[in-house]
């Protein structure tokens, strides 16, 4: 248990940290000029490489867990990772999230498996491993700073933490060392689906911030023709 | 004394211990700053401080300090004495990098001893790093690298700082090999911005670069696309498909290309338009690409935006693009045998191979078709290059193309025209001349239109045959250069013949030098003639294979042995000059130089000698001479044959034959033959008592009707004159031979005529029709004056009441009387005044005289006579001075002009010492 309570206490700090550095975030020191397109696309751009970095080191990673987790049908029930949180969403809901609702919403679940994966990067056994983790660790934290500047840019307030939400699902040997594969699966897994849908999300905002622009464009062409 | 001796031990001991066993030891005191680095160039001051024990021990105090940098004695004046026991030193504007300082001390007995030494190391504090740029490598680290500014002389640490807005990463810390580069310990994370920036640190300071902030995705060096192939494609001749891997950036980024492609041998790269390659792919196909042809391939990427870096060139990679058919007929040619035989000409049919790019291919081979006018086609296939048939002296028309695994080539069709044909039309202007190391030549085409034009060219040697090349060129051009393996300084002849529908045109040659050079040998000059004055050189024209060029001219230099050289331009075209104004005898050296354009070569000198007459010369001297000397003898003799009487007179007298001699008459009575008065006959009969006549007849008989004339003259003037004038002045006027008549003149005294006796009269006939003279010879028996002086007293008497001096005058107006037809030039004065007293007799003289005198009568005109009075007249006046001779000419004169009528010849000398009456 003092273990889990480290890690809370780490994530927390990392968060903190995070928020502490907002400020600094560039995105939020130039508001005036670009606008927030520039830094959507970015953190779209982003959300495409870490796809693209997940995939492989997904790959690496679930041959290191070794069968049945680097078996390409294994699709386990998601035992114990309650607290990890969840990518799929109603379609209907998905559309009906603003903006601060939907990057808030990334953010905090971001903010969340950077923490885990901070856990898993620990287990890891190899230093090429360890490595790819690592880096896949940093562009994480990359990309909650890429959201962090986008809400800023748009003039949405960061989440704050609340103390007593902290994760309760933490990689640990409370588990079966089985269990705790499938967990680090299901991270991995879930990873992935934000991942996606994070993608999904910042090219839907993307589309609506870029489409005054596009709108003005097409009606030029209309009245052209 | 010994208090000194007990000292120097001491301070032995105390020097001894120190310096082996110092070290165990606390030193004396110590100097402040220890260990210092300072700016160069500013001020440096360090403090000795000395402990009181060593004080105590050494009786020293901080006036004994001495400071040493470098082991050298620091002048006392950088000292200040801080207290007792502290001195300080100071520098400024410190130079070195490093140096050496100690405190000493100055001991009894002037003893140095250490104190303390430090090292002060001076340097530059670091400059701010400029120009810092990253570059992050494909699947790498990223490395960073700036300009770390001066030298610091310092060692300085650069310390590669990044960070992002929300977390800092380590440090990079530079190796001491590569102060400015640094390759950052983490992957970059790409759509991230990140701030970087450089800080310089060393002893004397710390500065940071300028930061900079970018995404790490734009700084991107991709690796090259792997695996790049090419393939080729049937159908299409002319492109070529390429496709590669991509790098693996390639899904987190857009990409571009760069496609690069030569034909193998080809050094130059042809880039495909970047506009083509401008976005992500993994294939490309190449246009426009010649058949047949092998190329090479390379390509590389970069972000589709523009930033980043392009990555490295990929591997080459090469394909052949498939064969299509020729793309050009060849140039097609013949020569015919100039032999014929019954009917038939060997035509030998050449042709030239395809360049690799026309080819488009390998050829297989090539096909002929002969065809005669209205007869079937003869078809061959050919793998050589040229064709050898017998044809007939008919017209043929003549097609060859060439083949390979596609297709045929488009047919070249030539006419060879039948054998009496006769080529017209040639090109005109045709040059040729030399451009960028090549041979061009160029013409007017001619007004027909041209189908091709053939160009043969060989080179022009006497040692070797002329081995033709050609080359065949399209109807539209009119320039081109020749394509060979020209040589320079060889002349090439070179021969266009334009090629119409119905068959070739006349050639037309021009002779060009690629490149000219003066000549490898110069002419040999020699005499052809040599003058007195004047060489005529001759030489060859030099060999076409020694000319290496045109030759322009000709320059001669000829020299005496002391002379300058003398230099003659001459045309090329002579072979021969002429030397003028030489000198004779001399030696000369001559040579000469042959220059083309490019210069001169001389050839081997050659010496002649001019003569020292010019040829003919002495003949021309010598013939004249021994024909002035002939001639001259010839006129001597000419003269000598036409004066031979005269000679024959002056070297033996005239003897008259006495065998023709006859007395005609002889008649001591002379019967009067005319009508004399009566007292002429009492006179004569009186008179010539004494005289004999002796009439010598002559042949000629002329002379009488003369005689009778004067004879009437006589009578006249003697009726005139009424016994005035002398009988015998009148018969010596006349000169006949009646000296009887004058004779017997009435009024003269006795003494006159007795003392006249006349001998005879010779009448003889004249030499060669010359009139004949009557030579009268008189013989006086008395002392009186002879026949000539006999007149005078008659003159004295006519002339007595006048002057006596002026004696002459009668006897003039006595001439004017009687010889009033006769008139004389006064020449004959002169003459016989230019006449030196000879010393010939009176009868050589006085036929002399006579002959010039009746040469004169006939050619002087009248009033001359004055003049011969005059000068007769001075003749008259000067005996004394003019001498005898004189005096006798002019009697001479006299008795001739007296003579002139009658043609007979009296001789009235006056005998030289004779008496002359005056």
């Amino acid at each position: 248990m003092d273990l889990r309570a480290g890690d809370s206490w780490g994530m927390l700090a990392c968060l903190c940290t995070v928020l502490w550095h907002l400020p600094a975030v560039p995105a939020l020191n130039r508001t005036g000029d670009p606008g927030p397109g520039p830094s959507i696309q970015k953190t779209y751009d982003l959300t495409r490489y870490l796809e693209h970095q997940l995939r492989s080191l997904a790959g690496t990673y679930l041959n290191y867990l070794g069968p049945p987790f680097n078996e390409p049908d294994f699709n386990p029930p998601r035992l114990g990772a309650e607290t990890l949180p969840r990518a799929t969403v109603n379609l209907e809901v998905w559309r009906s999230l603003n903006d601060k609702l939907r990057l808030t919403q990334n953010y905090e679940a971001y903010s969340h498996l950077l923490c885990y994966l901070r856990g898993l990067n620990r287990q890891a056994a190899t230093a090429e491993l360890r490595r790819s983790l690592a880096h896949f660790c940093t562009s994480l934290q990359g990309l909650l700073g890429s959201i962090a500047g986008v809400m800023a840019a748009l003039g949405h307030p960061l989440p704050q933490p609340l103390p007593g939400t902290e994760p309760a699902w933490a990689p640990g040997p409370a588990h079966s060392d089985f269990l705790q594969k499938m967990d680090d699966f299901w991270l991995l897994k879930e990873l992935q689906t934000w991942l996606w849908r994070s993608a999904k999300d910042f090219n839907r905002l993307k589309k609506k911030v870029q489409p005054p622009a596009a709108a003005v464009t097409l009606h030029l062409e209309a009245h052209g023709f | 004394m010994w208090m000194s001796k007990t000292w120097l031990v001491q301070a032995f001991f105390i020097f001894i211990t120190t310096e082996s066993i110092g070290k165990l030891l606390d030193p004396c005191g110590h100097i402040s700053p220890e260990s210092p680095v300072i700016q160069l160039g500013s001020n440096f001051t360090a403090v000795c401080v000395l402990k009181e024990k060593c004080m105590d021990n050494f009786h020293v105090n901080a006036n004994y300090i001495v400071w040493k940098i470098n082991h050298f004695t620091v002048p006392k004046e950088q000292y200040a004495i801080l207290n007792r026991t502290a001195s300080s030193v100071t520098f400024t504007n410190i130079t070195a990098l490093s140096v050496q300082l100690t405190c000493n001390i100055l001991t009894f007995g002037q003893i140095e001893q250490n104190v303390y030494g430090i090292t002060v190391i001076s340097g530059l504090p670091p400059e701010k790093p400029k120009n810092l740029n990253c570059i992050v490598y494909e699947g790498k680290k990223m490395m960073c690298q700036w300009d770390p500014g001066r030298e610091t002389y310092l060692e300085t640490n650069f310390t590669l700082k990044s960070e992002w807005a929300t977390e800092k990463f380590a440090d990079c810390q530079t190796k001491r090999a590569t102060p400015t580069t640094c390759i950052v310990d983490y992957s970059p994370v790409y759509f991230v911005n990140i701030e970087v920036w450089v800080e310089a640190e060393n002893a004397l300071g710390k500065v940071s670069s300028n930061h900079i902030n970018f995404d790490p995705v734009d700084k991107v060096k991709p690796s090259p696309p792997r695996n790049l192939s090419v393939s080729n494609s049937e159908e299409l001749s002319s492109i070529l498909k390429l496709s590669w891997i991509n790098p693996n950036i390639k899904s987190v980024i857009r990409l571009k290309y760069n496609i690069q492609y030569r034909i193998k041998d080809a050094s130059t790269w042809n880039q495909i338009p970047p506009e083509d390659t401008s976005t992500t792919r993994s294939s490309f196909t190449v246009q426009d690409l010649q058949p047949f042809t092998e190329y090479v391939f390379r390509m590389r990427c970069m972000k589709e935006d523009g930033k980043g870096f392009w990555s490295d060139w990929s591997e080459e990679a090469s394909g052949i693009t498939y064969e299509d058919r020729p793309s050009k007929a060849p140039s097609f040619w013949y020569k015919i045998d100039p032999s014929h035989t019954n009917g038939y000409r060997s035509v030998q049919l050449i042709w030239k191979t395809l360049s690799p790019f026309e080819t488009n291919g390998r050829i297989l081979d090539y096909e002929v078709t002969l065809t005669r006018w209205k007869s079937r086609l003869q078809n061959y296939t050919v793998n050589d290059t040229k064709l050898t048939v017998n044809l007939t002296n008919d017209r043929y028309i003549a097609t060859l193309t060439a083949r390979n695994l596609v297709g045929k080539s488009d047919p070249s069709v030539l006419t060879i025209p039948a054998c009496d044909f006769q080529a017209t039309r040639p090109v005109m202007d045709l040059k040729a001349f030399p451009k960028d190391n090549k041979l061009w030549v160029e013409w007017t085409a001619p007004n027909e239109s041209v189908r091709k034009y053939i160009l043969e060219w060989c080179v022009l040697s006497d040692k070797l045959p002329c081995i033709l090349d050609w080359q065949q060129e399209d109807g539209t051009t009119h320039r081109t250069y020749l394509r060979g393996n020209l040589v320079e300084s060889k002349c090439y002849l070179i021969t266009v013949t334009p090629v119409y529908a119905d068959g070739p045109g006349r050639p037309e040659s021009i002779k060009a030098y690629l490149k000219q050079a003066p000549p490898s040998q110069g002419p040999m000059v020699r005499t052809k003639k040599v003058g007195k004055n004047e060489a005529v050189l001759e030489w060859d024209q030099l060999p076409v294979d020694v000319q290496n060029g045109f030759i322009r001219n000709y320059t001669i230099f000829y020299k005496t042995i002391i002379g300058n050289e003398t230099a003659v331009n001459v045309d090329s075209s002579h072979t021969e000059y002429t030397l003028s104004s030489l000198t004779s005898d001399t030696l000369y050296m001559v040579r000469m130089v042959a220059y083309t354009d490019e210069g001169g070569k001389d050839g081997p000198e050659f010496t002649f000698t001019t003569p020292k007459f010019a040829q003919g010369e002495i003949e021309a001297i010598v013939v004249p001479v021994c024909l002035a000397i002939l001639f001259t003898t010839l006129l001597g003799v000419l003269f000598c044959f036409n004066k031979r009487d005269l000679i024959k007179k002056h070297i033996w007298p005239n003897v008259p034959d006495p065998s023709k001699s006859h007395i005609a008459q002889w008649s001591p009575p002379t019967p009067p033959r005319h009508n004399f008065n009566s007292k002429d006959q009492m006179y004569s009969d009186g008179n010539f008592t004494d005289v004999s006549v002796v009439e010598i007849e002559p042949n000629d008989k002329k002379p009488l009707p003369d005689d009778l004339k004067s004879l009437d003259l006589f009578r006249k003037e003697k009726s005139g004159t009424e016994g005035h004038s002398s009988g015998i002045g009148g018969s010596s006027c006349m000169s006949s031979s009646r000296p009887s008549i004058s004779s017997g003149d009435e009024n003269e005294s006795a003494q006159n005529t007795s003392s006249t006796v006349q001998y005879s009269t010779v009448v003889h006939s004249g030499y060669r029709h010359q009139v004949p003279s009557v030579q009268v010879f008189s013989r006086s028996e008395s002392t009186q004056p002879l026949l000539d002086s006999e007149e005078r007293p008659e003159d004295l008497q006519l002339i007595d009441n006048v002057d006596s001096g002026d004696n002459i005058l009668p006897r003039q107006q006595y001439f004017k009387q009687n010889c009033s037809q006769q008139e004389t030039s006064p020449d004959i004065s002169q003459f016989e005044r230019s006449k030196p007293a000879s010393a010939v007799s009176e009868e050589d003289f006085v036929r002399h005289r006579q002959q010039q005198i009746s040469d004169m009568v006939q050619s002087s005109g009248s009033g001359q006579l004055k003049g011969f009075q005059e000068v007769s007249a001075a003749d008259a006046f000067g005996p004394g001075v003019e001498g005898q001779g004189e005096r006798f000419e002019t009697v001479g004169v006299a008795a001739v002009i007296d003579e002139g009528m009658p043609k007979s010849y009296l001789p009235q000398t006056v005998r030289q010492g004779g008496y002359v009456p005056q």
